[in-house]
């Protein structure tokens, strides 16, 4: 009875698994996508307010900063190699360089990660650098690994 | 008595002429000197900073040290503070204009394209002036300047007599008589101080300009791929977006860009006065459209 369980439960996950794994590429391009969108709508007010272009909401700040670190974390296993003949404005390098992506994509998190901290202190200044800090790191990776509009 | 007189009004008048050749010498050399405050903005918007300041947290600005990476080697940005041995503290206003207005070396040898003279030879003998006033005011900082490190080929000066010969055209900006004032900034700002083109320009296999593609993007010299500038691409901007996008450094939907232009952002366009950026951003408009 327990072993059938058991062998249920192994089947149920593989099954999980294996629908993660079949997704279709397009769907895959598009997910990713749509989590680069919501980091862009979430950050955007940020840096506004980092350039003095917007008062400065420390409310805001922490409630985006929250969920940028969500969202910082979801793009990355979109770009599967299944999707590298998928058109989108990834350059070739993501997959023939993915230790060097992945490497991006980290540096992107922990300067996220960065945020969270200096948005939950009084620190206006540095939750300010910090908001550039996650800026430049957008950057960094879209220097070369997303082509030019 | 008539004798005396004479004498008094000749010494009289010797004096009034050395008073007035003293009063034009110092009117001219006040006239001559840059100013140095109108230089730290032009310096802004030459983006100087970019190239001669290292990317590190604690890098001196203008003591050099950043690499640039081209398909003919890596160059070092060198120390343009005032230090006597390890920056341009010894050189001569004129030194100074010559090396921007020709590319040319104190000690007569060609500079490199990498640092981009095919532009800043159309900065004015005015704006020159200040930024050289503007650059003596630099704290010295005694970082030594790095050498290049080029491909074998590449790094005979010589060769570059050849390069500058076929692609380099010394002369300040001349004006547009059929173009507005406004355009006409622009262009001075977008060809000369903003040297703009150097990487939106793509490049032929000897790294001179593709003229015929003038800021149509494609592959910088870092290898990168760089945007369209013409109004094929930027038709798809309204002013009030180029406007936020060069002084906040993201677009409307909070996209940001790569960080090569990022950087351009911070350190020039975002500082440029809003009748400057105006300006650049009317010019653009006027472009040939290049696909």
């Amino acid at each position: 009875m327990k072993l059938h369980k058991i062998v249920v439960a192994v089947l149920a996950l593989g099954v999980a698994a294996g629908a993660l794994a079949q997704a279709k590429p397009e769907v895959l391009v598009k997910q990713r996508q749509a989590a680069m969108t919501l980091q862009g709508k979430y950050f955007g007010p940020l840096a506004a307010m980092a350039q003095g272009k917007a008062p400065f909401d420390a409310a805001v700040v922490a409630r985006n900063a929250g969920y940028l670190e969500a969202l910082s974390r979801m793009p990355w296993d979109g770009f599967d190699a299944s999707t590298k003949d998928v058109k989108s404005g990834t350059l070739p390098v993501v997959y023939s360089d993915a230790a060097k992506f992945k490497q991006a994509g980290e540096n992107m998190q922990a300067a996220v990660d960065k945020l969270v901290a200096a948005s939950k202190g009084k620190d206006e200044a540095a939750t300010k650098a910090a908001i550039g800090g996650v800026g430049k790191t957008c950057g960094g990776c879209h220097d070369d690994f997303r082509q030019k509009p | 008595m008539t004798y005396k007189h004479f004498t008094t009004t000749t010494a009289a008048l010797h004096f009034r002429v050395a008073l007035l050749a003293l009063l034009l010498a110092v009117a001219g050399a006040a006239g001559a000197q840059g100013n140095a405050k109108q230089g730290e903005y032009l310096v802004k918007a030459g983006g100087c900073i970019g190239c001669h300041t290292d990317n590190k947290e604690a890098a001196v600005p203008f003591a050099g040290g950043r690499a640039l990476k081209t398909p003919f080697g890596t160059f070092y940005g060198p120390n343009i503070t005032p230090h006597p041995q390890a920056g341009i503290g010894r050189w001569s206003e004129a030194d100074f204009v010559r090396a921007m207005r020709h590319g040319v070396r104190p000690d007569g040898a060609n500079y490199f394209p990498a640092f981009p003279y095919p532009s800043f030879t159309k900065i004015s003998d005015q704006d020159l002036r200040d930024i050289w006033a503007y650059l003596r005011t630099l704290p010295p900082d005694a970082r030594a300047s790095q050498e290049h490190d080029l491909g074998l080929f590449f790094r005979w000066r010589p060769l570059l007599s050849v390069w500058k010969w076929l692609f380099f055209t010394p002369g300040e900006f001349k004006a547009d008589a059929g173009a507005t004032p406004v355009v006409n900034r622009g262009a001075y700002l977008t060809q000369a101080l903003g040297h703009c083109g150097e990487c939106h320009t793509p490049r032929n296999i000897l790294g001179g300009p593709k003229l015929g593609r003038y800021l149509a993007g494609g592959k910088g010299p870092e290898g990168k791929t760089v945007s369209n500038l013409t109004p094929t691409r930027l038709k798809k901007l309204t002013d009030g977006e180029l406007k936020d996008f060069l002084t906040l450094g993201l677009t409307a939907d909070g996209d940001v860009p790569a960080e090569a232009m990022g950087e351009v952002i911070r350190n020039t366009t975002s500082k440029l006065l809003p009748e400057d950026l105006a300006a650049l951003i009317a010019y653009l408009r006027t472009l040939p459209p290049i696909e």
